[in-house]
């Protein structure tokens, strides 16, 4: 376990970090202009997924730089390292991984402790807002790069009452990798 | 004990208030918040060829026949009100307990869900201010 843990820890010194209430609150800002643009709690959502993909698919190449992790055998051991290293670099929490499917294509991520949500109180009027799926276009969007095509949703959210964050991921399916061109052309 | 505490905007708006007596005199203490805001104004306000007068905790602002009522007024003038039936409360304490409710305060308007100048509608916050009124005095005693 301690072993596991090294390679986050080795990646969350060397990364550059940011005041925790200026990240939060700039986070919050996007959240509330997204909610007066378009008032829509559903739209909201999706659009901070897709905002999430938006990064997800640019972060990918900072980590796998930064990171120095192998190459993952299966979607556990990618989970794994999403939890222990990924998370610990870009967040500064570890996730555990637990409640696997059967067939090792689902698990969660749970986190008891969310840099995003630090000070955030969910109003009446957006009950239905999922205040971090950005994490989910994230996710989705960076696995989408190293071929393994997700769907990820929050499952748990400790601003509607819930004891914990759940965010489940489920592989879709592993994409072969395709070469832009042939050999001989 | 704390019988009433109340937050007031930068316009003399009243932002929280809360009374903590058994009885529904919430109207009489919305009164004794209102008056103590004409205290604060006067204290508050820098004296003509004075040094700059910088200190947030104002102190015991006017006594009436039941109670003491002391002020706070943050840098962004926002104002903290507590009334107290307890005559001779300690200075410290009272000083430590505007402390908290200032953190209080600064943790609920960093909400991003939050209008600045609006009502402090947020039950984390009552329910903190809660704790603390309750944690009054019992530090040192």
């Amino acid at each position: 376990m301690k072993a596991a843990l090294r390679p986050g820890d080795a990646a969350f010194a060397n990364v550059e970090k940011v005041n925790a209430e200026l990240f939060t609150l700039t986070y919050g800002a996007v959240v509330r202009q997204l909610l007066t643009d378009h008032e829509d709690v559903d739209d909201v959502n999706k659009q901070l997924d897709s905002m999430g993909y938006n990064i997800g698919i640019r972060l990918i190449d900072e980590f796998l730089a930064k990171s120095n992790s192998a190459k993952c055998a299966d979607f556990r051991e990618t989970a794994d390292v999403i939890a222990k290293v990924g998370f610990k670099m870009f967040l500064g929490v570890s996730p555990t991984v637990a409640n696997w499917s059967p067939d090792g294509k689902e698990c969660s991520l749970l986190m008891d402790d969310n840099p995003l949500v630090d000070f955030v109180e969910l109003p009446d009027t957006c009950q239905g807002l999922s205040y971090c799926s950005i994490l989910c276009g994230v996710l989705r969007g960076a696995l989408e790069m190293i071929s393994m095509r997700t769907e990820v949703r929050i499952v748990k959210d400790m601003l509607k009452g819930d004891d914990v964050y759940e965010i489940r991921m489920r592989l879709i399916e592993t994409v072969p990798e395709e070469l832009p061109y042939k050999d001989d052309e | 004990m704390i019988v009433c505490v109340g937050v007031v905007g930068q316009a003399n708006n009243p932002l929280f208030i809360q009374s903590y007596t058994e009885g529904d005199d919430a109207l009489k203490f919305h009164h004794v918040v209102h008056c103590a805001l004409d205290v604060i104004e006067e204290k508050a306000t820098p004296k003509k060829g004075g040094t700059g007068y910088n200190e947030t905790y104002l102190g015991l602002l006017y006594p009436t026949e039941d109670y003491k009522v002391y002020g706070y007024v943050s840098n962004t003038r926002v104002k903290f009100i507590m009334v107290s039936d307890d005559l001779d409360a300690k200075e410290a304490d009272v000083r430590g307990f505007f402390k908290r409710f200032h953190a209080a305060y600064v943790d609920a308007a960093l909400n991003p869900f939050h209008v600045p100048g609006k009502r402090l509608a947020s039950p984390t916050f009552a329910a903190r201010v809660n704790g603390i009124v309750n944690g009054f005095g019992k530090s040192t005693a």
